[in-house]
C-alpha cells in the first residue's frame, strides 16, 4: 500500500507509521513559524501519494477540569493543536494524488468519558469537520477523506458505566486503529468519504 | 435557571445578526440582556431595542478573544445585576464568510477563527462558571451546520464551529454536577454574515436554499431567537450536551 504518514515527530506517531508500513513525513514545530510556513507552502514540490495519513498529535495529555486550565494550558491543549491540524490537513491534501485517499487519525475522548477533556474533545470534533470539508472540496478529483478517532492514549478504561460492548476498550493503535485506517485507505472503501469512524470498541456511536 | 426574578443573560456578538435576534427574543420575554460586543454604538442600539421589546437592555464592551476584556464584562454584569442565568457565545470571526481553501488559509486567519470561536468559548465559559453555578444556569454556544458537515470553501469556519460542539458535549458532562446545562444551537438565518457569504460566492445561495424543505432562511428573532431562548429557559431544564439544529431542515447530518 505504501502510504505516507504526515505526523508529529514523536514515538507514538512514528510507531503508528511503522505499523501502517508508511513513509513518515514529520510536521515541523510551530515554534519556528517561518519554517512552518515554508513547509506548508512546499507541498506541491514534494512527491504525491495515493494514500495519505495525518496524525498531528500533541504530547501525552492528562485529564483536567476546564476550570483548572489557564490561558497557557488552553493554548497548548486547544488552540495550537487545532492550528497545526488545520495546517497539516491542508498540507496533506496537497500531497494526495488524484483518486487517492486521506485518513486523519485523531485522539478523541468518547463522549461518555469526556469530562476533563474539553480542549481535546473540541479538537477532535474539529478535525472530523475539517476532513469532511476536504471530502467536499477534493471529491471532484476523486480524493476520499475520512477520519478515524481513538481514545487509546487518553484512557485505560471507561470512566462511567455502562461499560463498552467490547472488552478490548479502548483499543490499541497498532491493532484496532491501524485496522480502521487500512480499511478506509483500501479500495474496499471506494464509496466512503466524509466519514468519522470511531475505532473505540463500541464506546461511541 | 430560576423562573423568578426575570432571568439575566449575556449574548456575545449581539450588536447585529443572529446575536441581535437572540437578544431581542429574550427581551420580548422581559429578560435582562447584556449585549457584549466590540462595537459600542451598534451594541447600545440593540440594547435600546431590547428595552423597547419589553426587556432590560445593557451594553458592555467585550472582545471575547481577550481574557481581560471577558473578565471585565462579567465583572460589570455581576456588579450591576448580581446574577447570570444564561450566557450565549454567538460572536464569530469577521473572516467567517470568506471563501478559502484550507491549504491556502494564512496562519493569521486561522488564528483569528480560533481566537474568537474556540478561545472565546473557553474564556466566556470559565469566567461565567461561578455565576452560572449559583443560578443553575445555562451556557449556549452558537455553532453551525458547517460544524457537522464541513464546508468545501469555509473549512476553518467549519473547524471551529465543530470544535464548539465537541467542547459543549464534554463540558455538559463536566458541569452537570454543578447544575449548569451546556448546549449548542446551529442556526441558518438571514444575517449580515450570510448576506456577505452569498455576495462572496454567488453559487452558495442555491446550495443553501435548494435543500431547505421550508424554502427560506430563518428569521434571527422569531426563528432563531425563540429557539435560543428555549435552550436558556426552565423549559429546557433537562436538555444538556445537545446541539439543536434550527435550520429549516437543511442539514443532512443530525
Amino acid at each position: 500500500m505504501d502510504p505516507l504518514l504526515i505526523g508529529t515527530p514523536c514515538e507514538v506517531v512514528e510507531d503508528l507509521s511503522r505499523a501502517l508500513g508508511a513513509s513518515f513525513a514529520p510536521i515541523p514545530s510551530l515554534a519556528d513559524e517561518a519554517g512552518f510556513e515554508r513547509w506548508r507552502a512546499g507541498a506541491a514540490d514534494e512527491a504525491s501519494h495515493e494514500r495519505v495519513v495525518v496524525a498531528a498529535w500533541s504530547p501525552q495529555p492528562a485529564p483536567a477540569p476546564l476550570l483548572e486550565l489557564d490561558d497557557t494550558h488552553w493554548q497548548q491543549r486547544g488552540e495550537d493543536p487545532l492550528l497545526v491540524w488545520n495546517a497539516a490537513l491542508g498540507y496533506a491534501i496537497g500531497r494526495c494524488r488524484d483518486g487517492g485517499a486521506l485518513v486523519a487519525v485523531v485522539e478523541a475522548p468518547a463522549a461518555l468519558d469526556s469530562a476533563g477533556w474539553v480542549p481535546e474533545a473540541g479538537v477532535a470534533e474539529a478535525v472530523a469537520a475539517l476532513t469532511r470539508s476536504l471530502a467536499l472540496s477534493e471529491g471532484p478529483r476523486g480524493v476520499r477523506a475520512n477520519t478515524v478517532t481513538t481514545p487509546a492514549r487518553l484512557t485505560t478504561g471507561a470512566v462511567v458505566d455502562p461499560q463498552p460492548p467490547l472488552t478490548n476498550f479502548p483499543g490499541k493503535l497498532e491493532d484496532e486503529v491501524v485496522g480502521a485506517v487500512r480499511m478506509l485507505l483500501s479500495p474496499e472503501a471506494a464509496g466512503i468519504t466524509g466519514c468519522a469512524l470511531a475505532a473505540d470498541c463500541g464506546r461511541t456511536w | 435557571m430560576s423562573a423568578d426574578p426575570a432571568p439575566v443573560v449575556l449574548v456575545s456578538g449581539a450588536s447585529g445578526g443572529v446575536g441581535r435576534g437572540i437578544a431581542l427574543a429574550c427581551g420580548q420575554a422581559g429578560w435582562t440582556v447584556w449585549i457584549a460586543a466590540r462595537r459600542r454604538e451598534a451594541g447600545e442600539a440593540v440594547a435600546a431595542e431590547v428595552d423597547a421589546a419589553g426587556g432590560q437592555g445593557r451594553y458592555v464592551e467585550c472582545d471575547v478573544a481577550q481574557h481581560g476584556s471577558v473578565r471585565d464584562a462579567l465583572d460589570a454584569l455581576k456588579a450591576r445585576d448580581g446574577r447570570l442565568d444564561g450566557l450565549v457565545h454567538n460572536a464569530t470571526s469577521g473572516l467567517s464568510p470568506k471563501p478559502v481553501r484550507l491549504a491556502e488559509t494564512p496562519l493569521a486567519e486561522l488564528r483569528d477563527h480560533l481566537a474568537v470561536s474556540f478561545r472565546g468559548s473557553f474564556l466566556l465559559a470559565r469566567a461565567a462558571h461561578a455565576l452560572l453555578a449559583e443560578s443553575r444556569g445555562a451556557l449556549l454556544l452558537l455553532t453551525s451546520e458547517a460544524g457537522f458537515e464541513g464546508k468545501a470553501l469555509l473549512s476553518p469556519y467549519a473547524g471551529v464551529k465543530a470544535a464548539q460542539r465537541g467542547m459543549a458535549r464534554a463540558l455538559a458532562r463536566e458541569w452537570g454536577p454543578d447544575g449548569i446545562r451546556v448546549n449548542c444551537l446551529a442556526p441558518l438565518a438571514a444575517s449580515p454574515a450570510m448576506t456577505r457569504a452569498f455576495e462572496l460566492e454567488p453559487a452558495m445561495a442555491g446550495r443553501v436554499l435548494g435543500r431547505n424543505p421550508l424554502g427560506r432562511l430563518g428569521d434571527a428573532v422569531t426563528d432563531i431567537g425563540g429557539a435560543a431562548r428555549f435552550l436558556l429557559s426552565e423549559d429546557a431544564r433537562y436538555v444538556t450536551g445537545h446541539t439543536l439544529m434550527v435550520d429549516g431542515g437543511s442539514c443532512q447530518v443530525t
